[in-house]
């Protein structure tokens, strides 16, 4: 047994009711006083295995020693009570309490809510909230804050439990650059008082900024655990790939060519009265890649399905000059706009369908003979010829799409928009979710058909990829643009304060 | 190969129930169950008889299946197959040639169950009325009327009990004993639905505005046509499960009761789960379920309590469609299937 272990966890495995085996015997040890590191790939296990620690799922088999006993909890409010709290990718807040009835909730016993107990109860938050540097507003019905601050709210939730061990699940994902790093800071300040933290990513900086050991997993199994100081960005990117990527396309100089798209006062309509999308104007050229940056939730979504037919929407539209306005998914995509959609599996393709299915999936007419009689031998030819053009790893044409990772979804999805040899292609979270290969496939695409002239929409909640692709950068925040910036100008710090609502002096 | 070895399971699983009640009953389970086959398939009458009660179950069968592949639940059948079969029984009334008259009967019962088809999808598409609710309506409307104009307007003036018979040149001629060329017309109906759905663009866009309507609607098909198509498609194939009652079945009328005509619309839904909505699926179901008919009626005759045999019908007609039934129950719930696949 380790020394010095507030939590150690041997030979954990778990396989999921379906048969997926997702974590095949791991060891985590967690010290006191430390921000341990998790990292890996998108489906490695890191939220498998945190599930585990924090009593939501019961291993198949392993076992968990808690300050050296043995223990098996079996919910998150006994590891709650042991002092383990997790904050989830998806938080457990009730939306219109606000953040201290939240906090006061979690609490067992009855009368949580009574006037007294809550004023006690925001005594102590205050002084919680001074001591980790942790700010967020006590008195606003949770669903009224922003993602990032309802973040912190789940923090301040556990810390008033009194964890003695953090679980934070990919925390950073809905932060701008400026949010993370005031997190990285308490979280810090947290160790120096002697608690832990288990800090989920799959960002190599992140690790570095913020870790002192971090665990990598792949494919359900650890491959090393290190002190980070002393450990470099490619030698963790190696041990969580498993193998070398070739370096990233460069991008090629080139000058945008003539307008595709262009919106005036676009304005979305979005729940409750409020627009969603709030007057936007832009135009994206030939050639060019126009990144919208911003933390998921305001208007992105919103924006791209008015876009695409599937929302209404006001104001002015243009697709190579054809107004937009009153043409359906259909009529649009006929006047050569492709979309690849964030949510693969609700929108962009129909599970149950085999790869060929798919293939053809809003595009039919080149597969139907003058009676409207689908030609499958014409279909399946072509799908043989996507999974060969994309290296879709799938047996055949014939598979359930269900049964394709999510990298060769993506794949499948990409390479048909593609084949509608579309003028404009709106990408939406193109690599949410896929593993680094895939990721990095993707993106080289996009650049490719960029330096080919293709007009490209991206929109992504991921900074980097953003930062990457685009030629220009526009920052959406509740709504509007907060600014349009161009490569030159490209400044994280900059873009991370628009993306927080800090809009540009003049 | 896998639903095959459930469809199978459930059957074993059904039929053990089903003697578990009969042995209840203090009946012995096992001579009951051989006098139910060799009553439904025991010698060339029974099986012809078989068939022939079962070619209507196919027609009701691809109505509802047509249906659920559009991701409707469609139980419109039963109004439909009424009046299907007294719009064919009406055609008796024009004075056309024999052969014609057979094609326009069917025509005309075929477009009689299309229009009582759409007021559901126009309820459907324009004021959001669920398929559910309108026909369960319209199969009352159906009913009463059907049973009015049986009763006060086609009825035989001297035999009280049904209505005149069709003229011999509108009948399905007869193959051998009660079945009849309706045969062909089932055979062929559930053939066309199959190719269409998998072999025609409508049909896929049917199924994947069934599957995945968003994801449909993002690629460019209407979900709203998709659903009318299937839904027109079905009134057909109901009004045609009411005509070969009429135009190809003993008496050749509608009996005053409206017994010959019986809960076929409602029994083709089982038969559509215990087919998987599956054209082919549905011919096997229709034969199943035509099996256990026929081979009830004969017990009846034999004196074993009707009672009894209509529990172990239900009790084996349950277990075998109810895989279906739950995988239907699961795919409506989409958020949830999404947040498991979000995963
Ligand atoms: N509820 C579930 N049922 C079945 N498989 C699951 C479930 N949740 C996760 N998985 C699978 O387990 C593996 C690990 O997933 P996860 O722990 O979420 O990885 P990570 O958090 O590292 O991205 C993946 O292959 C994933 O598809
Ligand atoms: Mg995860």
């Amino acid at each position: 047994m380790a020394d010095n272990a507030l939590l150690e966890a041997r030979g954990i495995a778990k396989v999921y009711p379906d048969g997926t085996v997702a974590l095949r015997g791991v060891d985590l040890v967690v010290r006191p006083g430390e921000v341990h590191g998790l990292l890996g790939e998108n489906g490695a296990g890191k939220t498998t295995l945190t599930k585990i620690i924090s009593g939501l799922l019961p291993p198949t088999s392993g076992e968990i020693r808690w300050r050296g006993k043995r223990v098996r909890f079996s919910s998150p409010r006994e590891a709650l009570r042991a002092g383990i709290g997790m904050v989830h990718q998806h938080f457990a807040l009730v939306g219109p309490f606000t953040g201290l009835e939240n906090i006061a909730l979690g609490e067992e016993g009855g009368g949580a809510l009574s006037p007294v107990h809550v004023a006690s109860v925001r005594r102590r938050v205050e002084a919680i909230m001074r001591e980790s540097g942790l700010e967020a507003p006590l008195d606003v019905p949770v669903e009224d804050l922003p993602v990032g601050v309802q973040q912190r709210v789940e923090i301040l939730k556990m810390l008033y439990r009194e964890v003695d061990l953090l679980i934070l699940d990919e925390p950073t994902a809905v932060l701008t650059p400026q949010e993370a790093e005031e997190l990285f800071s308490v979280l810090r300040g947290l160790a120096a008082q002697g608690r832990s933290v288990i800090f989920i990513t799959h960002k190599l900086a992140e690790v570095t900024a913020v870790t002192d050991r971090v665990t990598v997993l792949r494919r359900g199994e650890v491959v090393a655990t290190r002190e980070t100081p002393g450990s470099t960005a490619e030698e963790l990117a190696r041990l969580m790939v498993g193998e070398e990527l070739p370096p990233p396309r460069a991008r090629a100089e080139r000058a945008p060519g003539r307008e595709v798209l262009r919106l005036e006062g676009f304005t979305v309509p979005g729940p409750a009265g409020k627009p969603a999308v709030q007057g936007v104007s832009f135009s994206v050229r030939e050639g060019e890649i126009l990144g919208i940056a911003g933390v998921q939730g305001n208007g992105q979504t919103e924006l791209v399905e008015a876009l695409v037919g599937l929302r209404p929407w006001s104001g002015h539209a243009e697709l190579l000059g054809k107004d937009l306005a009153g043409r359906g998914p259909g009529e649009i995509a006929s006047l050569g706009l492709a979309h690849i959609p964030e949510d693969r599996h609700g929108m962009g393709l129909i599970l149950e369908f085999n790869l060929a299915e798919n293939a053809i999936l809003g595009r039919l007419r080149p597969f139907l003979d003058p009676l409207g009689r689908l030609r499958w031998g014409k279909v399946y030819r072509f799908a043989r010829e996507l999974i060969s053009r994309f290296s879709i790893q799938a047996p055949g044409p014939r598979v359930p799409v269900r049964y394709l990772s999510g990298g060769n979804q993506q794949r499948l999805v990409v390479g048909r928009e593609l084949s509608k040899a579309p003028k404009l292609l709106i990408a939406n979270q193109p690599t949410r979710g896929l593993d680094v290969a895939a990721t990095r496939y993707i993106r080289d695409l996009l650049l490719r058909l960029r330096d080919e002239g293709m007009a490209i929409l991206l929109v992504s909640a991921d900074l980097d990829e953003v930062l990457e692709l685009s030629d220009r950068v526009a920052v959406m925040y509740r709504g509007t643009f907060a600014g349009v910036l161009s490569r030159e100008e490209f400044d994280r710090e900059r873009i991370g304060l628009l993306m927080g609502g800090v809009r540009e002096a003049g | 190969m896998k639903r095959v070895a459930e469809t199978l399971t459930v059957l074993v699983l059904g039929i053990l129930v089903g003697a578990l009640v009969m042995a209840l009953w203090g009946r012995d389970p096992w001579s009951s169950y051989a006098s139910l086959l060799s009553g439904a398939l025991g010698n060339t009458r029974a099986l012809m008889s078989t068939l022939s009660r079962s070619l209507g179950l196919v027609l009701t069968g691809l109505t509802f299946a047509v249906g659920v592949r559009a991701g409707l639940f469609n139980i419109g059948a039963q109004g439909q197959m009424l009046l299907g079969a007294v719009v064919a029984l009406s055609c008796g009334l024009l004075r056309l040639p024999p052969g014609l008259h057979l094609v326009a009967a069917l025509a005309l019962s075929g477009l009689a169950g299309m229009a009582w088809a759409l007021p559901v999808a126009a309820l459907k598409l324009t004021r959001g009325v669920n398929e559910v609710i309108s026909t369960i309506m319209l199969n009352w409307v159906a009913h009463w009327l059907v049973l009015y104009l049986v009763i006060q307007k086609l009825s035989d003036p001297i035999l009280g009990q049904r209505t005149f018979t069709v003229p011999p040149g509108m009948r399905f001629p007869v193959i051998r004993g009660e079945l009849t060329w309706a045969l062909v017309l089932a055979l062929a109906t559930a053939l066309f639905f199959w190719w269409f759905l998998w072999h025609h663009a409508k049909g896929y866009e049917i199924r994947a505005a069934g599957l995945n309507p968003r994801a449909a609607t993002a690629a460019g098909i209407s979900v709203k046509k998709a659903m009318t198509t299937a839904l027109l498609l079905g009134g057909v194939a109901a009004a045609w499960a009411g005509a070969i009652q009429v135009l190809g079945r003993f008496p050749y009328a509608i009996t005053s009761d409206l017994a010959n005509l019986g809960n076929l619309g409602f029994d083709g839904i089982a038969v559509a789960l215990i087919g998987r909505n599956h054209p082919l699926g549905i011919l096997a179901g229709a034969f199943f379920f035509g099996t256990l008919a026929t081979g009830a009626a004969k017990m009846g005759l034999r004196g074993i309590p009707i009672d009894m045999i209509y529990i172990v019908q239900g009790v084996i007609v349950v277990f075998m469609a109810a895989p279906e039934a739950l995988r239907l129950v699961r795919l409506r719930r989409p958020a949830a299937k999404a947040k498991e696949v979000a995963r």
